[in-house]
């Protein structure tokens, strides 16, 4: 019976298939011109920023599905983003580890503490959550510093990775050349993207949403709410994570400034510009903002940029440039219509 | 069905249960509990469905002590309940609603939920889009999915007239007959409940003042002095 009205619901099956291989095709048509068109139209310099802001994407991406989903902020995305890359970094220059081994180790690492700080945090409420995550950046991003850790993390000078080895067969030195590094990258986010896009229409997602809009009716439905909050913030963590890794794959370096305040913010803005309704938005927001803060930087107006950012995004365009646009397209398709 | 066994919830120093007593059988009883202000009557729903924790008591349900159990077992085991204040999913289609939590229960019934609550006509809408009496029907289908075996209602008229009021309680009380379930009201309206419930309970001041017939409560003594006047 639930079948049946299911489908009345949706219309026919085959509407929704079609549309599915529709974004199908379209993520792999991306997927390979976007790794390789613009290796041959940009330079290096274009290409870095663009890795940067792709890089910063992903992180916007794992702020913003929390934020959408569960209707959690979370303030200390640096702290999985530069943790990783000081444990990846330090399994490969401290422990001897091979490229591949030390990502799986210091994956696995962020994993359990993503579990184990979740576990803890889930549960309270949204401005608790808030807090908590920005308490445990913090004391993450100071723990680096200690004097009696600066043989492993170099302080505040933070850490040169020696690269040495291969991942896949390809030699991790090679992803210091921008056009490399900008195909892994891309292939890294719009993946991610996709995961994300199915995440958010799968169970899980429609669950998260229903928790986030009245946590008690799903208690009283039979729901555990625990359980699928936590699992969301392993997984945007884990893609957190990721990002760090590549950041220390393209730069060689890692530094404190890589788990600061100021990433995670940049991350958020980054989400409130694209949108946080969807994969694509934040992506794009990550690049807009990396192309927007070297210009704004080079006259030294970043912070400027930044507030200006948040103040236009949250009272002008609370959809973002996504959402925004998607917005005046519907509006124009019905006027059309209506003429 | 249910046992409750000196049953007492405390807020702080107040206290808004004190030592209730309180017995419902199955199979197609419709239990009202009704009262004055702050006789206790939703503190009561809350202790049964494991919102609020007792302060000392217990709560039996086909047998078993459960008043340590969770919320989301006692769901799992057969209590549903609706809610005085309307807790539905306002951003979701009446239909992503009930789906979800069907999915969830293993109910795969749920046209019967839609057709007893006549909610066919609103499925595609947004909840928070629809007018307030379907809502309060949508609270109530939520609470019927999974086929529940003890259904708690609070207020589910509040909002309503008098004639809704008294058609929702006639869908209740013919669903609670066809599936030989039982279920417990809370509610102000007492001509809905006299109508339609075949056991009363009252509370006053967090204390059990009486349970019987609807026509054994009518002419209780202590219930006209205390709730019902001379106006019953």
């Amino acid at each position: 019976m639930t079948g049946d009205l299911q489908r009345t619901a949706t219309g026919a099956p085959g509407g929704q298939l079609s549309r599915i291989s529709l974004v199908l095709s379209g993520g792999a048509i991306a997927l390979v011109a976007g790794a390789l068109v613009p290796t041959y139209l940009a330079g290096d310099f274009v290409l870095r920023l663009g890795s940067e802001g792709l890089l910063l994407g992903m992180l916007a991406l794992s702020v913003a599905f929390m934020m959408n989903q569960a209707g959690l902020v979370a303030l200390g995305a640096a702290s999985i983003y530069g943790g990783a890359g000081y444990l990846f970094a330090i399994g490969m220059s401290d422990g001897g580890l091979t490229p591949a081994v030390a990502l799986c180790v210091g994956f696995l690492v962020i994993v359990a503490y993503a579990a184990v700080l979740g576990a803890l945090i889930v549960r309270t409420n949204p401005l608790a959550f808030m807090m908590l995550t920005l308490a445990a950046g913090e004391m993450i991003s100071h723990a680096v510093l200690l004097e009696g850790l600066r043989d492993y993390t170099g302080g505040a000078d933070g850490l040169v990775v020696r690269m040495n080895g291969s991942i896949l067969g390809i030699d991790v030195a090679e992803f210091a050349d921008p056009a490399r590094f900008w195909s892994l990258a891309w292939i890294v986010t719009v993946l991610v993207g996709l995961a994300f896009w199915s995440l958010g229409r799968s169970r899980l997602g429609a669950i998260l949403r229903a928790v986030r809009e009245n946590e008690e009716r799903m208690r009283f439905s039979g729901f555990n709410t625990f359980v699928p909050r936590l699992v969301a913030y392993v997984l945007v963590n884990a893609v957190a994570a990721i990002a760090g890794f590549l950041h220390v794959l393209n730069a060689g370096f890692v530094s404190p400034e890589s788990l600061g305040l100021s990433v995670s913010t940049n991350a958020l803005v980054a989400a409130l510009m694209g949108g946080i309704a969807g994969s694509l938005g934040p992506i794009l927001g990550g690049l807009i903002f990396s192309f927007a803060q070297d210009e704004f930087g080079a006259r030294g107006l970043t912070q400027l940029l930044t507030g200006v950012a948040i103040v236009l995004f949250i009272v002008v365009f609370p959809r973002g440039v996504v959402g925004g646009v998607s917005s005046a397209l519907r509006r124009f398709g019905s006027r059309r219509e209506m003429s | 069905m249910l046992k409750i066994e000196k049953l007492s919830v405390s807020y702080g120093s107040l206290r808004a249960l004190t030592g209730v007593d309180l017995e419902v059988g199955g199979d197609g009883v419709f239990h009202g509990v009704i009262g004055p202000n702050g006789a206790g009557k939703s503190t009561l729903l809350d202790a049964i469905c494991g919102r609020r924790r007792p302060t000392s008591g217990i709560v039996r349900y086909r047998d078993e002590d459960i008043t340590r159990r969770s919320v989301t077992w006692r769901r799992r085991h057969g209590m549903a309940r609706s809610f005085q204040r309307t807790s539905i999913f306002q951003d979701l289609t009446i239909r992503e609603q009930l789906e979800l939590v069907a999915q969830h229960l293993g109910d795969d019934r749920l046209d019967d939920v839609v057709e007893v609550m006549d909610l066919g006509a609103y499925l595609n809408q947004r909840a928070g889009r629809i007018a307030y009496g379907v809502q309060r029907r949508v609270d109530v289908a939520l609470a019927l999915i999974g086929r529940p075996r003890l259904l708690l209602m609070d207020e589910p008229g509040a909002g309503l007239s008098a004639a809704e009021t008294l058609r929702l309680f006639q869908h209740v009380r013919d669903l609670v007959r066809e599936r030989g379930i039982a279920a417990i009201v809370v509610e102000h309206d007492v001509d809905a409940v006299f109508a339609c419930c075949s056991t009363v309970t009252v509370l006053d001041l967090g204390r059990h003042l009486a349970t019987g017939t609807p026509e054994a409560i009518r002419a209780d003594h202590r219930v006209i002095a205390a709730y019902l006047g001379t106006a019953a």
